[in-house]
């Protein structure tokens, strides 16, 4: 399957992308808050350089900072083309600007803020620069990864992160829904009929050599072939007669149901396992059958199709991916460290709504702010004038927002990432460690008539469970996935508007029924 | 059961297949294995009387042993074998792809060490696997010596306490890594005889660089020595096992390649050759 067939999904976005998303809507949050900061000072009578221009700072801040950073960071990292494009001019902006304001001003141009009987010192001009090098950065990277953050024009990017999960899970490839057919071939029987057939089949036949119903894996002799179609003896379904007429190379008492496309050799349902094609035009099928032999690169001239190597580099990050645990961890992880941010955030912020002044009658008018805990109302602020402490507080809560917050955030990272990644790269050696001991017991090869059994018994596509040690491409899984998605979207939309009839009958029947009782 | 109107299932996926051509053969239309029409004689087209073992991959007939042609075609990277049969036009078709070479198959055929490799990659697998499980042991257990003993006295550091044992654990923790993936190595035949030798040097540097952790980090000096104990028993026996298997598989790596100097030289055929040709 080409590349541009491929169907993205959001955990394709590289990690570089989902940082230049995070770096920007940080931004258009400290543009948010110094927004709403400049606001209050005004109301509250604060520093005078704010005078009679305090509101079109904020409002400026507001349109030029906050909502741009807030907008295009929380779409850049989403894969999209006008996102990554809308931030590569907005950091071009930027850049100008900061530049401009570095040459203006210089690199070593200072505000000073009072605090109670002091000052704070804030470099605007190194912040400047900062601002001015990570945009430098963003730009360059996305330039440097354009293919990578942006998909081909005709692709769909799946950004659900639910059915997203599902795309990535990989299946084995398979037509067969996991239930059991009917004789018809199409029907899907329900679960008493498949106990039924699950609990006489038999994969031994007396009747001499028999082939294996790809249905219910039901043996049923070759002798009752009539015109090259096979009933099964237990499902009834209809089985086509394949070409090869030789046993399968390891079980003489089945039919070769095909050959391996690697070595060529003759094997039964048993010794086969689906792979995923290759990426050729000449290539029509839309899976491979292949041998246990050839899967673990043992027949010689299409040794290069499967091998145990891969890069070291890549030996962590593949086989951590699929240690199911480390998720969990980074999802716990990411809750409760989210969770701490939101505090920190939170607290100064409800602090700064406690500031509000009392009314006569001792009632606060601007309490209960803060991060979710309320809107924030600093109405009442100015109108009783020029309260000192009030304004002090409001500015050392500004500062805290915009200095603290920051430094702490800092902090709460650098301990994350001390803890989280000798976790993560000891995730990665104890999945190596089991992958590598599925290799060796050859527990790693899942052959079609174990994975139809599975698949009905646990009544979903059983997982791909090939070792992560072995290189593989299973990119037309993805077409298949995306046709299953789509289907159950239209099975949900039809069993939605089915709900949504019942729902109006019913309405209809109480309406009825209630002029009836009355 | 059944009914005139079923669906024919593919009896190797299970997908459709939806019968064109009564005396030739269908293909299903998921996986593209060949089924038989239902008209259609299971001989051999050209030769009736034999029953049919292959399809050709051009034309779709039928055809036996003898009239088979097989092909190593290269479809996006991957190897893949095609049969065709002996109709010039089918020929011509599959020019694309180079045709078996069975002589040199059969005297490059590997499948008589198909039981040693199985033998060798267990025991160097196991080997390599208790050696990693031992390195992560050995991790927790010096840490708990570090942070929760007073044998963190005898511990060297750097800047702060446990840097160096820190460093060295996870270093050790690599190398046990990349001996578990060389370990995997060596039931790939062209691998097996240097993944062996990688091996060995690999078992040698891990073994030094252990016992000199153990040295440097003053594990004799333990106030209860069955850590120490436990750590050399679980050593003993990895290294035992890899060393073993290492051994076995440049042995019968080394064979191998006997095997196809032999094979080479029997037929003639030189990789010098073989890379003109390509």
């Amino acid at each position: 399957m080409s590349e541009e067939n491929k169907v993205y999904t959001i955990f394709d976005r590289p990690a570089g992308l989902r940082f230049v998303g995070l770096l920007q809507m940080a931004f258009g949050l400290f543009g948010l808050i110094a927004s709403i900061g400049i606001v209050g000072a005004i109301l509250i009578g604060g520093p005078s350089i704010l005078d009679g221009m305090g509101y079109i700072y904020s409002v400026l801040i507001f349109v030029g900072v906050a909502l741009p950073c807030l907008i295009i960071g929380n779409y850049v990292d989403d894969l999209r083309k006008n996102a990554v494009t809308a931030q590569v001019i907005y950091s071009l902006m930027a850049m100008g600007l900061t530049g401009f304001f570095i040459a203006v001003r210089g690199l070593h141009y200072i505000w000073t803020v009072p605090l109670f009987e002091t000052e704070i010192v804030v470099a605007i001009g190194n912040l400047a620069a900062l601002i001015l090098v990570s945009q430098a950065f963003i730009i360059l990277y996305l330039i440097l990864n354009w293919h990578r953050v942006v998909p081909p024009d005709d692709v769909e990017v799946v950004r659900d992160r639910k059915e997203a999960k599902q795309i990535e899970m990989g299946l084995v490839p398979s037509p067969l829904s996991p239930t059991l057919m009917g004789s018809d071939g199409t029907t899907e029987l329900s679960d008493e009929d498949s106990q039924r057939i699950m609990d006489v089949h038999k994969v031994v036949s007396v009747g001499g050599m028999a082939v294996l119903c790809s249905n219910c894996n039901g043996a049923t002799p070759l002798s009752k072939a009539k015109d090259n179609k096979l009933q099964c003896d237990y499902c009834g379904v209809t089985l086509g007669v394949g070409n090869v007429f030789v046993p399968c190379k390891n079980h003489s008492e089945y039919l070769a149901a095909t050959t391996c496309a690697v070595c060529g050799d003759h094997f039964c349902r048993k010794c086969l396992t689906a792979q995923t094609p290759p990426i050729d035009d000449r290539w029509t099928a839309s899976t491979i059958f292949m041998c246990q032999t050839c899967f673990e690169g043992r027949y010689r001239p299409a040794v290069t199709t499967t091998s145990f190597v891969i890069p070291i580099d890549q030996l962590f990050s593949t086989a951590g991916a699929r240690f199911a645990t480390v998720g969990k961890i980074y999802r716990r992880f990411l809750g409760a460290y989210g969770g701490v941010l939101k505090a920190i955030f939170g607290w100064p912020l409800a602090l700064l709504g406690s500031f509000g002044k009392k009314d006569d009658d001792g009632k606060r008018r601007g309490g209960g702010g803060g991060w979710g805990g309320g809107n924030l109302d600093l109405s009442g602020l100015g109108s009783s004038g020029g309260d000192a402490d009030a304004c002090v507080g409001i500015i050392l809560m500004i500062v805290i927002i915009i200095i603290a917050i920051p430094i702490i955030a800092g902090i709460l990272m650098a301990v994350g990432a001390l803890v989280f990644i000798p976790l993560l790269f000891y995730a990665g050696l104890i999945a190596v460690t089991f992958e590598a001991v599925k290799v060796i017991r050859r527990t790693d090869f899942q052959s079609l008539d174990s994975v139809r059994i599975q698949s009905v018994v646990e009544k979903k596509q059983p997982k791909a469970k090939q070792s992560t040690l072995r290189p593989y491409t299973r990119t037309w899984e993805e077409d298949f996935f995306a046709q299953s998605l789509e289907r159950r979207r239209e099975e949900r939309k039809r069993e939605e508007e089915r709900r949504r009839r019942r729902g109006e009958r019913t309405r209809a029947e109480s309406f009825w029924g209630g002029g009836r009782g009355y | 059961m059944s009914s005139a109107h079923s669906m024919i299932m593919c009896p190797v996926c299970g997908g459709q297949v939806i019968i064109e051509n009564t005396d030739k053969v269908n293909l299903c239309s998921y996986c593209a294995s060949p089924i038989l029409g239902p008209d259609q004689s299971r001989n051999c087209t050209n030769h009736p009387d034999i029953l049919a073992t292959e399809v050709c991959h051009v034309c779709g007939d039928l055809i036996c042993g003898e009239c088979t042609e097989k092909r190593v075609g290269d479809y996006g990277g991957k190897l893949l074998t095609i049969v065709n049969c002996s109709k010039e036009s089918c020929i011509a078709a599959s020019e694309w792809a180079r045709p078996l070479n069975e002589e040199y198959q059969s005297l490059a055929n590997m499948d008589w060490a198909d039981k040693s490799d199985n033998f060798i990659l267990r025991i160097t697998g196991i080997g390599a696997v208790v050696m990693m499980v031992f390195e992560l042991v050995f991790i927790l257990g010096m840490l708990y010596l570090q942070y929760f003993t007073s044998h963190s006295a005898l511990l060297p550091k750097i800047l702060f306490s446990g840097d160096i044992v820190i460093i060295l654990m996870v270093l050790g923790n690599i190398l046990a890594a990349i001996l578990l993936q060389t370990s995997l190595q060596v039931y790939v035949h062209e691998r097996q005889l240097v993944s062996g030798a990688i091996l060995l040097v690999m078992l040698i540097v891990e073994v030094a660089y252990l016992l000199w952790r153990g040295l440097y980090f003053n594990l004799l000096f333990l106030e209860d020595p069955l850590f120490l104990t436990v750590l050399l028993l679980a050593l003993l026996f990895g290294t035992l096992l890899v060393f073993v298997g290492s051994l076995g598989a440049i042995y019968v790596g080394n064979k191998k390649r006997v095997q196809m100097k032999n094979a080479r030289k029997q037929l003639n055929l030189s990789i010098q050759h073989e890379i003109e040709r390509l």
